[in-house]
């Protein structure tokens, strides 16, 4: 009987266990961690050694996610992770999840290379200068870096620049960089925290912070960050074979618009910029035809949707009119999008006061 | 007594487990329904192989289908891991319900638990052995599967490495290397929904509970997933470490995301088998 109970004790044992398990493994990493003890440091201090910190040679995985709060439906939430890895000499390699594939980008130095696996597809960039200015956002979002350091040198005129204690970011203990726009800034957004790896001074995260709401509007950084040479096999790429290899070059040379083409895009857009700091707002204007052209394709979910802009804009705004006339507006937690009806376009950070007068304006 | 002189003194007196576990394995092996299930699974790889070389037969140039469908064309290595991947969502995850609702519920519905209770042999020993005649067939069925696929792979697709998905080539070894890790992710897998199926099989005496049981598992499991709200519990649940498996084709390996997927598997193990433990104990045959 004896032996019984203890085989019963250790069936009990045995279930808590996993049922530990599985809950440690359910449970976000460092919740309820202290934040770590580090030397004090004045801001600019900070941002001095972050604009002069250079990359080493790293991997790490990136996260992105964002939580807009856009009133369209079916938008993905962004939960994206990207792996990146440096050998912090101008090679790279980013890997990511496309769909059901995967996306590799990798930079040799001399060439760039595009690898997409759900086509087999490899494009090709011979220099490393025109691939730059071909990057996705959401690549050059992949880098928390470049990110980070645009902010910092934008927003220093008008944003009250401070170290607001530290965190442990991808279990690295890291300073809080924080942006606060200046009390006179009539903007939606309430701080940029910028997380400062205290070692390397890279920033291993950007957040975003809207008025009205405690968790991140935008954040984008590192949830695994190890520093150390990288195996150089990594930085290496070779077509594989029956693999449709594209130049980008020539495929970019082939789509650039003609100067005139430029020229004249830039006279119907007509963009302007109205304000400064938090409160820039971007006024445009978008063809009339463009905004009352019929559109169909396929949204997220490959449902089909038809209609013209201007439809949509009737679904997800709310109207609104001013002296400017009468149009749309689209709200989010981070920015305010205002269509007026004769295709006048406001975009900025701002509520939608701003942008009626921003749109008044002219 | 010619059983008794092969093995050490102190086992003895009880019957030595080599000869129980080989015995369980006899009887597994001999029902009708584990040998046509292994014979279909046999068939899952190729039948996948002659459709994806059919395919890309008769449209040239267009991709075969979305993730692991469109590699697998002209890269035969990668077909034992893609059919693995495809029975993982339901196929694999069945057979071994089927094993565990086998294991003991249905020997209770036949009336055979019953005797073997009763017989000298201890029941945490004679769960085990149960345990072992379920993980083993499922081992071998998964193996099984790895093995036609890479026959049928080779033969029907071609190509003498692997293409990952990160575009980058594995030498045919280090290709061969991908396909028994794969074995191993797979199989631990479905030890880990088997030994949940194992859990309720102690608990009745209907096979068809047991299936039904795990089966409803695995698909609420996957409803939750894809909740937005419930994503705290993701991490938890069994069928997450199951999407991670086709990761195992991508270079470098990421090795942090399928070592959390085993011991998320190990945890379910541990509970599923703990709870048929003491099941088994309190059981009144």
């Amino acid at each position: 009987m004896n032996r019984k109970r203890t085989a019963l004790s250790v069936a009990a044992a045995g279930t808590a266990t996993g049922v530990v398990g599985l809950v440690l493994l359910a449970a976000p990493a460092g919740a309820d961690e202290a934040p770590p003890t580090l030397p004090e440091v004045s801001a600019e201090a900070l941002v001095q050694s972050v604009l002069t910190s250079d990359v080493p040679a790293l991997s790490g995985t990136v996260k992105v996610s964002s939580d807009l709060g856009l009133p369209v439906p079916g938008l993905p939430t962004g939960d994206e992770a990207v792996r990146v890895y440096t050998d912090g000499q101008g090679k790279a390699r980013i890997s990511m999840d496309q769909g059901r594939g995967e996306k590799t980008v990798i930079a040799d130095g001399a060439t760039t290379w595009l690898w997409n696996s759900a086509d087999r597809s490899v494009v090709k960039y011979d220099s490393a200068a025109e691939h730059r200015a071909d990057r996705s956002t959401e690549e050059k979002l992949a880098d928390p870096a470049a990110v980070s350091l645009e902010f910092i040198t934008a927003m220093r005129a008008d944003s009250t620049v401070s170290v607001d204690g530290t965190a442990k970011v991808a279990d690295r203990p890291a300073y809080q960089l924080v942006l606060t726009p200046k009390p006179t800034e009539r903007t939606l957004l309430r701080e940029v925290r910028i997380a400062v790896d205290s070692e390397t001074r890279l920033p291993l995260r950007l957040e975003v912070l809207a008025n009205g709401s405690a968790e991140p509007a935008l954040s984008v950084g590192f949830t695994e960050f190890a520093t150390g040479a990288q195996d150089a096999g990594l930085f290496t790429f070779t077509p594989p074979a029956g693999a449709k290899v594209t130049d980008g070059n020539a495929e970019a040379r082939e789509h650039q618009p003609t100067e005139q083409q430029k020229k004249d895009f830039l006279a119907t857009i007509n963009p302007k910029v109205v304000g400064e700091g938090w409160d820039t707002v971007l006024v445009g204007t978008v063809p009339a035809d463009l905004l009352k052209a019929e559109v169909s394709g396929k949204d997220a979910d490959g449902r089909k949707a038809a209609g013209t802009p201007l439809d949509l804009l009737k679904q997800f705004g709310k109207p609104v009119s001013g002296p400017f006339g009468t149009g749309f507006v689209i709200t989010t937690k981070v920015g305010t999008a205002l269509v007026a009806e004769d295709g006048r376009v406001a975009v900025g950070a701002v509520p939608q006061q701003v942008l009626v007068d921003a749109l008044g304006q002219k | 007594m010619t059983a008794a002189l092969d093995e050490p003194r102190a086992t003895a007196r009880r019957a030595p487990l080599t000869r129980l576990l080989r015995s369980e394995l006899r009887m597994v092996l001999r029902r009708p329904r584990t040998l046509i299930g292994l014979a279909l699974l046999a068939l899952v790889p190729v039948v996948a192989g002659i459709g994806i070389a059919i395919a890309t037969g008769s449209s040239s140039g267009e991709s075969v289908g979305d993730g692991l469908a469109s590699l697998v064309e002209g890269n035969g290595l990668l077909l034992p891991i893609f059919g693995l991947t495809m029975s993982m969502t339901m196929l694999l995850p069945l057979t071994g319900a089927m094993l565990a609702a086998d294991a003991l519920a249905g020997e209770a519905a036949n009336g055979t638990l019953r005797g073997l209770l009763v017989a000298p042999v201890g029941r945490a020993r004679l769960l085990a052995v149960k345990a072992f005649g379920v993980a083993a067939v499922s081992l071998f069925a998964v193996l099984l599967m790895a093995a036609t696929g890479i026959v049928a792979g080779l033969l029907l697709l071609g190509g003498d490495g692997m293409l990952t998905s990160s575009g980058t080539t594995l030498p045919f070894g280090a290709g061969l290397g991908r396909v028994l890790l794969t074995v191993v992710l797979v199989t631990v897998q479905v030890w880990a929904l088997a030994a949940v199926a194992l859990a309720v099989s102690a608990w009745t005496e209907h096979p068809l509970i047991v299936v039904v049981v795990s089966l409803g598992v695995v698909i609420v499991s996957g409803v939750l997933s894809v909740i937005p709200a419930l994503d705290w519990l993701t991490p938890a649940l069994i069928t997450t470490s199951w999407e991670a498996i086709p990761e195992v084709v991508k270079d470098p390996l990421p090795t942090a995301t399928l070592l959390t997927g085993v011991l998320r598997a190990g945890c379910y193990i541990l509970i599923g088998y703990s709870i048929a433990l003491s099941r088994m104990l309190t059981r009144d045959g």
